[in-house]
């Protein structure tokens, strides 16, 4: 965990340089359980910054989402960096970015927190009800410490933390350009047994399951507009020549959305669970995103976010790749 | 599941080897089954996966793609990547709950007739098995 006054200090420092353009992190909401992200641009704002364990929103969604203008003439386009605060979890989402060019390096600066998990807002409103204030919430080694309206309590890790956190390999982050605070050791591993668990289903319990998840969707994309590696200029789902999938939401065109939602994170998910998170249906997105994440760690021995140098794991091959489905 | 079924199956063939290999099946008059609607691509390395989702969606039962073996590909190196593609994309249906017959893979080299006969027999009889797909087929609107 981070002090937050270092944090703080090293944000004001970072931005009086000159070294950067916008710093994105997360300030205190307005209410409930869950820190907002914010961007700031002068070093006056650095003393809104807060790390706790209601910073759950990924950061690194908004370094692709910069609009780029084009630049009047006579004028010099802006050079100066962005700085990101990122957990571990958010830490892979930069390093994917640069394997996939999204940037380059130079481009950013990474201000790395370890982390010790944050919270679920849904398991928290299950102990506490609603939150008309902001909440804060530390996260410890044997539990978290909550002040909720007024009143401080200590619950359990399992009761309150983030199921991407109970079986989190990477507190730390994995590329950093200022690591702040101190390391925390790991805590857990995962062993994708809630995945195994359901492969053995037959497929049509499978099928009976995606059917009443998929039939509540309603198409709002918070999923998809979230999510760190959904950058596309111009996404599948919206794009109109060729229309891949329709607009309507019935169960045909919502199974598709989800299947083509997840393929395009094959090899490339990194299990920030925002997908989930943001879903106001509670569709257990990350199911079908973890199969993916399963499959490419087993049959490919590949796992996103972790090198910067790695290739993407469909732009390349391996001429000793398994062949057992085909004929 | 009646044997009056009669799948629909799209083959998604590579211009270069399994599209000849279907070619030389049919001027060696060898009979195979009329199920699998054949549609040409230059290499299996074109076949988006997504195909084969929308190929569910609009009425196919099942889907096969086919093309050349590993290290033949015309392109060097676009059956590679059609490999892993169509692997990750086999197990995430699955996942779905598509019956993991219904979606198959091949390599079928432009002399191997007979063995594109035995492909498409294959699928033919499995996706009889697996009967018509009407997980998320889309329906038909009459407006």
């Amino acid at each position: 965990m981070v002090d937050e006054n270092v944090l703080r200090d090293k944000a004001k420092e970072i931005l009086s340089s000159g070294e950067v353009r916008r710093l994105i992190g997360w300030k205190r909401g307005t209410y409930g359980y869950e820190a907002a992200p914010c961007v700031i641009t002068d070093a006056s704002q650095a003393d809104d910054l807060i790390f706790d364990a209601t910073c759950v929103q990924n950061p690194a969604s908004f370094i692709t989402l910069e609009e780029k203008l084009p630049v009047p003439r006579g004028q010099q386009p802006d050079t100066r960096k962005i700085a990101v605060m990122v957990k571990g979890c958010d830490s892979r989402a930069v390093v994917q970015h640069l394997v996939e060019k999204a940037y380059i390096r130079d481009d950013v600066v990474i201000l790395g927190i370890p982390c010790r998990g944050v919270i679920d807002r849904r398991k928290a409103e299950k102990i506490f009800g609603e939150a008309p204030q902001p909440v804060l919430a530390v996260a410890e080694k044997d539990g978290v410490v909550i002040r909720v309206n007024g009143e401080e309590k200590k619950v359990s890790r399992e009761e309150i933390l983030a199921d991407k956190c109970l079986r989190c390999r990477y507190p730390n982050p994995v590329i950093s350009d200022y690591p702040l605070g101190d390391e925390v050791e790991k805590w857990a591993d995962d062993d994708f047994s809630d995945v195994s668990e359901f492969e053995k289903e037959s497929p049509e319990e499978k099928w009976a399951f995606w059917e009443e998840e998929f039939s509540k969707c309603i198409r709002c994309y918070a999923c998809r507009n979230v999510c760190p590696m959904c950058y596309c200029v111009e996404c599948i789902v919206t794009k109109l020549k060729p229309q891949w999938t329709r607009r309507s939401t019935d169960l045909s065109e919502n199974t598709v959305y989800h299947i083509q939602r997840a393929w395009h994170l094959a090899g490339r998910c990194i299990e920030c669970m925002e997908c989930q998170r943001v879903c106001p249906m509670d569709i257990p997105i990350m199911t079908l995103n973890r199969k993916l994440t399963k499959d490419v760690k087993e049959l490919f021995d590949y796992e996103p976010g972790v090198d910067a140098e790695a290739q993407p794991l469909l732009a390349s091959y391996n001429p000793q790749d398994p062949e057992e489905y085909i004929m | 599941m009646s044997n009056d079924f009669e799948p629909n199956i799209i083959g998604f063939l590579c211009n270069w080897c399994s599209y000849a290999g279907a070619d030389l099946a049919g001027t060696s008059r060898t009979h195979y089954l009329p199920n699998v609607k054949i549609i040409r691509v230059m290499c299996s390395g074109r076949v988006n996966p997504l195909f084969i989702v929308n190929a569910l969606q609009q009425g196919a039962d099942g889907v096969l793609i086919s093309g050349c073996h590993p290290g033949d590909c015309h392109y060097l190196e676009g059956n590679y990547f059609a490999r892993r593609r169509f692997v990750l994309m086999h197990k995430l249906l699955e996942h779905v709950g598509v019956d993991p017959r219904r979606v198959q893979m091949s390599w079928v080299s432009a002399s191997e007739g007979a063995k594109f006969k035995d492909v498409v027999e294959k699928i033919v009889s499995d996706v009889k098995e697996a009967g018509p797909m009407d997980q998320f087929r889309r329906r038909q609107l009459n407006w």
